[in-house]
């Protein structure tokens, strides 16, 4: 979806998807470190998350910030439906997306077991 | 620690909730507290306080206590697992807990619902630094015990309805799309767990009609951003899908 969306956005020149996974990586979406930082923040809940919600709310705005508290929120519950219940891909996803997972290691993931 | 009144009024905090997201919140708290198809509203809190509890378990928190009513074993270990050890989730261990005592496939899928939209709903509190809404207090009545008509082996573990096969009772819950998405059909053994959600996905995230939509969403974070935050979340738990 990152992908499909990133070319059709004004807003992006280039993706570069490694942005997803590695947290040095500059994923080339405006903001794009700072959300990831966050993002990875909340979800560890590690002692730079204060500090992280007064960088986007200086660099993007208040609403940006309670917005992406919100994305942060779904896909930890998206996540466990996925996982929580074996969703297979379906054929057109696996061959849309079977280079950017090989890209970005997402088959060394346990869970991949899952959706074969 | 439960309370009659379940507001989330957001009126001490630092950061300005949109009212939408506090909408579904509330109407969250009342589905939370209502019987459900399987479980008492009583369970279904015990459910969301076992949540809890296994979320303070990972972060070394206190123990916040159980909930008001007694949960199969297998039910308790189940929310366990799904908060704290998501990757390790197996087609044996799903198999193993539908079929131990007092469990079955549609209690799992319900049981699922509550812990996925209460997890969601405090990992947005987490984020904010804002302090969890306190329990509600159970809605008195009984389980109605009723499998939506319709479902079929479609691919997820669990039994599943497509469009095609909603009965009447349940032609809502895909919004009238002619092809589900995959996470809300393997919901769709609790259909109230679909249509909660659909709710809580629109007010977190985008509408099923943005999420098909070509045009930028009317929300603050344009969409790349948003997908870039989502498939980050996605990779730190590990989910392949």
């Amino acid at each position: 979806m990152l992908r499909e969306s990133s070319n059709r956005s004004d807003a992006l020149d280039s993706l570069n998807l490694q942005g997803t996974v590695n947290p040095d990586a500059d994923s080339g979406v405006p903001h794009g470190s700072l959300l990831t930082a966050f993002a990875e923040a909340a979800v560890r809940q590690t002692d730079a998350l204060p500090g992280l919600r007064e960088q986007i709310v200086s660099e993007l705005g208040v609403q940006e910030l309670v917005d992406a508290a919100g994305v942060v929120a779904n896909f930890q519950r998206m996540v466990r439906i996925a996982d929580g219940c074996g969703i297979p891909l379906d054929e057109f996803t696996r061959d849309a997306t079977d280079d950017c997972r090989e890209e970005l290691g997402l088959h060394e993931y346990a869970s991949a077991a899952n959706t074969a | 620690m439960t309370t009659t009144a379940a507001t989330f009024a957001y009126t001490d905090t630092t950061w300005p909730v949109l009212e939408r997201m506090a909408a579904a919140h509330r109407r969250s708290w009342t589905m939370l507290a209502s019987p459900g198809e399987w479980w008492t509203g009583a369970q279904r809190i015990s459910i969301a306080a076992e949540c809890r509890r296994a979320s303070a378990l990972v972060d070394g928190l206190p123990d916040p206590g159980p909930g008001p009513a007694e949960l199969p074993d297998a039910a308790v270990f189940a929310v366990h697992k799904l908060i704290g050890d998501l990757p390790n989730v197996t087609r044996e261990w799903y198999d193993e807990t539908i079929n131990a005592v007092g469990m079955s496939d549609t209690h799992y899928i319900e049981l699922l619902g509550v812990v996925v939209h209460i997890w969601s709903i405090d990992e947005f509190h987490r984020a904010l630094d804002i302090a969890l809404e306190p329990l509600p207090d159970p809605i008195p009545g009984d389980p109605t015990r009723r499998r939506p008509a319709g479902i079929k082996a479609n691919g997820s573990w669990p039994l599943t309805v497509l469009p095609e096969d909603l009965a009447e009772s349940e032609a809502d819950i895909y919004n009238g799309l002619e092809r589900a998405s995959n996470v809300r059909a393997a919901m769709s053994l609790h259909p109230d767990s679909v249509r909660w959600l659909t709710d809580l996905f629109d007010a977190h995230y985008l509408s099923w009609i943005e999420i098909t939509s070509e045009q930028e969403p009317f929300r603050v974070l344009t969409r790349p951003q948003r997908e870039l935050v989502a498939a980050r979340v996605s990779a730190l738990n590990e989910c392949f899908y």
